[in-house]
């Protein structure tokens, strides 16, 4: 069974991520390095991504004559996606003890930040959709 | 540049979706067949992944002692990922005027549905996307 794990945030939360000291991104970015090692070594990496910080975010939709109407605001609630995993493992449980080591991360002075990491199943393609 | 084309929802959007009728949904799979197609031949396309229903989503904080808490309630208002598409383009203009299209596919009776498609710039080095 393939999941995603996905890290999400409201703007302010990634503000106060920037304002972490050098050190503490440092250490964070160790650990993320060597959990998506862990997870390829043990044979469940599917494929992670990072994406660009949410004040680049754009929501397009389609607008008359095709052209797309792009739009930059968004309320302050709104969870952006600041990355995801995707790991193939045998059941949900796998799936949320690999969540469970993300959200432990270290944070602001290395304690474990707690971070919520939001699970669902991927489907294994379209195909299950009928493409 | 890669870019990923992000369809939320809440879980009421879910709901509607379900209840369209078989040919609106036949009309619309089509659509996104021919969409995949067509990134495919512009050799812009890199990776796409439907997600499960919201229903089995979990989020899943470290509890003690490392065992993962979970958590299935969610706001109302949560917007949940539905599917993805990652893309390699030449300029943001491009991939939100994808974004365009992937907006204006066919709804019920055929009106484009106009949803609205959150455009992120990848940043992950040696990005690799899935499927």
């Amino acid at each position: 069974m393939r999941f995603i794990l996905m890290m999400n945030g409201t703007k302010a939360d990634f503000a106060g991520y920037a304002r972490w000291s050098k050190e503490d991104l440092q250490r964070n970015v160790a650990f993320m390095r060597a959990f998506s090692k862990e997870l390829k070594d043990s044979g469940v990496f599917v494929s992670t991504e990072g994406l660009a910080f949410p004040d680049q975010a754009k929501t397009v939709r389609a607008g008359k004559d095709g052209e797309p109407v792009t739009d930059g605001v968004f309320p302050e609630s709104k969870e952006f996606l600041a990355g995801y995993w995707i790991v193939d493992v045998e059941s949900p449980d796998d799936a949320y003890k690999i969540a469970a080591r993300l959200s432990a991360g270290p944070g602001p002075g290395g304690k474990p930040g707690k971070m919520p990491v939001e699970v669902r199943q991927v489907m294994s393609s379209h195909t299950d959709y009928g493409l | 540049m890669k870019f990923i084309l992000m369809m939320n929802g809440s879980k009421a959007d879910v709901e509607g979706y379900l209840s369209w009728n078989e040919s609106d949904r036949q009309a619309h799979f089509e659509f996104l067949a021919r969409f995949q197609r067509s990134l495919r031949e512009s050799g812009e396309f890199v990776a796409t992944q439907p997600l499960a229903s919201p229903d089995e989503a979990k989020v899943v904080h470290a509890g003690a002692n490392g065992i993962p808490a979970t958590d299935g309630i969610f706001p109302e208002a949560k917007e949940f990922l539905l599917g993805y598409w990652i893309v390699e383009v030449a300029s943001p203009e491009r991939a939100y005027e994808i974004a365009g299209e992937l907006s204006a596919g066919p709804g019920p009776a055929g009106v484009p549905t106009n949803m609205p498609i959150e455009v992120r710039r990848l940043v992950t080095p040696g990005s690799q996307g899935g499927q």
